[in-house]
């Protein structure tokens, strides 16, 4: 499978934020999406997501040679603030998400082994979210977006407001995820994604570009990475 | 300290400048025609620059003259038992020193404040004293044409009128010393929006000094009143002197200002709390159904005190006026006659009544803070048939919420008609339990709608639609205009049974086109 996205552009009035956006994604790797503050990243997931209009070009999945439009349930997206219905319990949201989805979820489990699975506490899953703390919540909104398995999974500045335990827990979990499916993750913290991902992608000048590692090692990887980046201030 | 005043000045028409540019930016089709670039318009600056100029000015006189018209002279009028200039010297004496201690600008917390004193660091002391003498100088100048004018109608000397505005500015000085004065002694803050109790026990006491005494025909004489005027002025000038060589401006502003950045802090996050805060802990709410079903019926289980039980608190205050109603018809047949009246012609009254009771944005404000804020952000939840599935459970979830008012209104509207006399046609009795059932129908639909087509908030909570705004503010400005309307009952509920029936057909078929579209958080 192939995440194909074609001449992509965005503009804000005279601001032309994503200028031409032309980029395969394969299945099986993780992106780490880099680039200065302000170049784009988010818009350019909200344009994936459809929340926000494109001027122009498309994306598509592409599946044996065989391209199709890309439809929301393709599509994961967990912001950087965890968002979880307050009014429910895990337990209940997690219940919701399940009768919702009955159909679609491949490999269905009882509620209880999902929460072992993302190591959330007996006596917390009958709580109410709103009581949840802010690493709580993103462990939640992650299980869900995990178990709908979508092809391609946004990820917004994630692990950044987690302890070191939750996150690493989170990284292993997005290793064995990765498997079959696209996931790009947006951050700001350079060793958590030379750590965590596969490529190197960096938005700069509204367009993307791969940073090839080569044979660098990550030290050498982050110091290309790091002039790559800068040198946006010179042309 | 005039170059002080002249930045600050500066500063606060920048501040006034951008706001109303802002604002021009927040109308749906101008927002589009202006562009981002707007901030630097030299031309458009300008215009803003002669509307804030204008505002000042005219500020410096409406609220003098406002104040005189209502307060000193308006309430005065009731009293003719006093000679009219020692009641006028009464009343505003003690509604200066109420106002001494109410409005004192150093101790009001202000935005542009913060700013300058904060955020831009400029000398405390210099920006608090010039702007204070600033706005004493406008304070005189605003007053004195009004002393003037108003206190020779009371029959007031004219050299007293004259020194009238100094007195006043000097009431303002001595009161703001004594504030001074506790500060430095006990390091008590003074913020006058946010007033201890005992001073509004004394502001109260002095009001009923101010316009109680009068009433009963007592007043300072004039033999007291007068010297009292005047020596505010000595007196006033003793506290400038205090307040200008007071030494710890930038101590006191910045504690009195850090409670402001509290607050601006806080608006943002209140609605969210309050909204969070509505959702009930009680653990014998759960569900049996499934899905959609399931969410909803958690959902509205959960927000019982904003949804069914404020909307029972009301069914039991209609039900108690209507029983008043009915009670008082068996006293008078006058009351009989007039509640006969009403309702045959003063149908439209009811689309205000309706509109103020009804839940929907309580509604639909809980729906975005607590489920859809959070669920919009799943790929699942904005599935169209989804989207739309959610519509319908809501839309009867609310209609049923909506309708048990409007029942005790139709039907006691009804019995009060039949009470108080019936009419010729009983066709009447139908169209006012019908028309009244349509309205709660009406405004069941019409939030919701505008809900799902305009979605408002953005991840952060906050309201980015002008359209949304726009809408919410016509639909209050109608059902205002409605209040004047007089027409006979049948016509008026025939008219609006069809109008909200066909608007609430209109509404759902726009949803169905458009709400899996329209439907999702703004970026």
């Amino acid at each position: 499978m192939q995440f194909i996205i074609e001449h992509l552009e965005k503009s804000f009035e005279n601001k032309q934020v994503l200028q031409d956006i032309d980029f395969i994604f394969e299945e099986g790797h993780i992106y780490g999406l880099l680039g200065r503050n302000g170049a784009g990243k988010t818009t350019l997931f909200n344009c994936i997501n459809r929340d926000m209009k494109t001027d122009h070009g498309n994306f598509y999945l592409a599946e044996n040679g065989v391209r199709r439009e890309v439809l929301p349930e393709d599509i994961g997206y967990v912001l950087s603030t965890p968002t979880v219905p307050e009014f429910l319990t895990a337990r209940e949201f997690l219940k919701f998400f399940m009768d919702i989805n009955e159909k679609s979820i491949k490999h269905p489990a009882s509620l209880d082994e999902y929460f072992d699975r993302m190591h959330i506490a007996t006596e917390d899953r009958d709580k109410l979210l709103k009581d949840y703390s802010h690493g709580m919540k993103n462990k939640m909104q992650m299980l869900i977006n995990l178990i709908a398995e979508p092809n391609i999974l946004l990820l917004d500045e994630p692990l950044t407001s987690l302890d070191v335990v939750v996150a690493e827990e989170i990284k292993q979990l997005l290793r064995s995820f990765k498997d079959g499916r696209i996931i790009i993750v947006s951050t700001h913290i350079l060793d958590l994604a030379v750590d965590l991902c596969d490529q190197i992608v960096l938005l700069s000048h509204g367009v993307l570009e791969t940073v090839d590692k080569a044979n660098l090692d990550n030290h050498a990887f982050k110091t290309k990475i790091l002039t790559a980046l800068r040198e946006e201030d010179h042309v | 300290m005039f170059k002080t005043l002249r930045i600050s000045f500066a500063l606060k028409n920048a501040y006034r400048v951008n706001a109303i540019l802002f604002a021009l930016k927040q109308i749906p089709l101008l927002k589009k025609a202006l562009p981002q670039s707007l901030y630097q318009a030299k031309g458009l600056k300008i215009f803003a620059n002669i509307l804030a100029t204008l505002w000042e000015l005219i500020t410096i006189f409406l609220w003098k003259a406002l104040y005189f018209i209502t307060m000193v002279c308006g309430i005065g009028l009731l009293y003719q038992k006093l000679p009219t200039d020692q009641s006028f010297l009464h009343i505003l004496f003690w509604l200066t020193i109420t106002g001494a201690f109410l409005n004192t600008y150093i101790f009001n917390p202000s935005r542009d404040k913060y700013y300058a004193m904060i955020l831009l660091r400029m000398n405390a002391r210099s920006y608090t004293l010039s702007n204070y003498v600033y706005t004493l100088l406008k304070l005189i100048i605003g007053f004195l044409p009004f002393t003037i004018l108003f206190g020779r109608l009371q029959n007031v000397s004219l050299w007293l009128l004259l020194l009238m505005p100094f007195s006043i500015a000097g009431a303002k000085l001595i009161v703001t010393a004594i504030v001074l004065t506790d500060y430095n002694r006990s390091g008590n803050i003074y913020n006058e929006n946010k007033l201890q109790k005992y001073i509004w026990f004394a502001a109260a006491l002095l009001l009923l000094i101010a316009y109680g005494l009068p009433a009963m025909g007592i007043a300072l004489p004039l033999a007291v009143s007068i010297p009292l005027w005047i020596a505010l002025i000595p007196a006033g000038l003793f506290a400038l002197r205090y307040i200008y060589t007071f030494d710890a401006y930038r101590q006191l502003q910045q504690e009195l200002l850090s409670q402001m950045a509290q607050q601006m802090d806080g608006v943002k996050h209140a609605a969210k709390k309050n909204s969070e805060k509505a959702i009930s802990t009680n653990r014998a709410f759960v569900s049996k159904r499934k899905g959609f079903d399931y969410l909803n019926e958690l959902f509205i289980k959960r927000h019982q005190k904003i949804l069914w039980q404020a909307s029972l608190k009301i069914t039991l205050v209609c039900c108690c006026l209507l029983c008043g109603a009915l009670l008082a018809m068996s006293f008078s047949a006058e009351i009989k006659e007039s509640i006969n009246l009403l309702i045959l012609n003063w149908l439209p009254y009811f689309v205000f009544i309706m509109y103020a009771i009804n839940r929907g944005t309580g509604f639909t404000q809980a729906l975005f803070m607590n489920c859809d804020h959070s669920l919009l952000t799943y790929s699942f939840y904005k599935q169209p048939s989804n989207i739309l599935k959610l519509f319908r459970i809501r839309l009867g979830e609310i209609m049923k919420i909506n309708m048990a008012p409007a029942i005790v209104i139709g039907a006691g509207l009804s019995l009060l008609l039949f009470v108080s006399g019936g009419t010729t046609n009983p066709l009447n009795y139908v169209v006012l339990f019908v028309s009244i059932l349509c309205m709660s129908l009406f405004f069941s639909v019409h939030y919701l709608t505008i809900y799902y087509l305009l979605q408002p908030y953005n991840a952060g909570t906050e309201i980015k639609s002008g359209t949304y705004r726009l809408v919410l503010s016509i639909t209050y400005l109608l059902c205002f205009f409605m209040m004047q309307v007089k027409m006979p009952l049948l016509l008026f509920g025939c008219v609006c049974i069809v109008f909200c029936i066909l608007y609430s057909i209109t509404a759902c078929i726009l949803v169905y086109h458009f709400a899996p579209k329209t439907f999702r958080l703004r970026t």
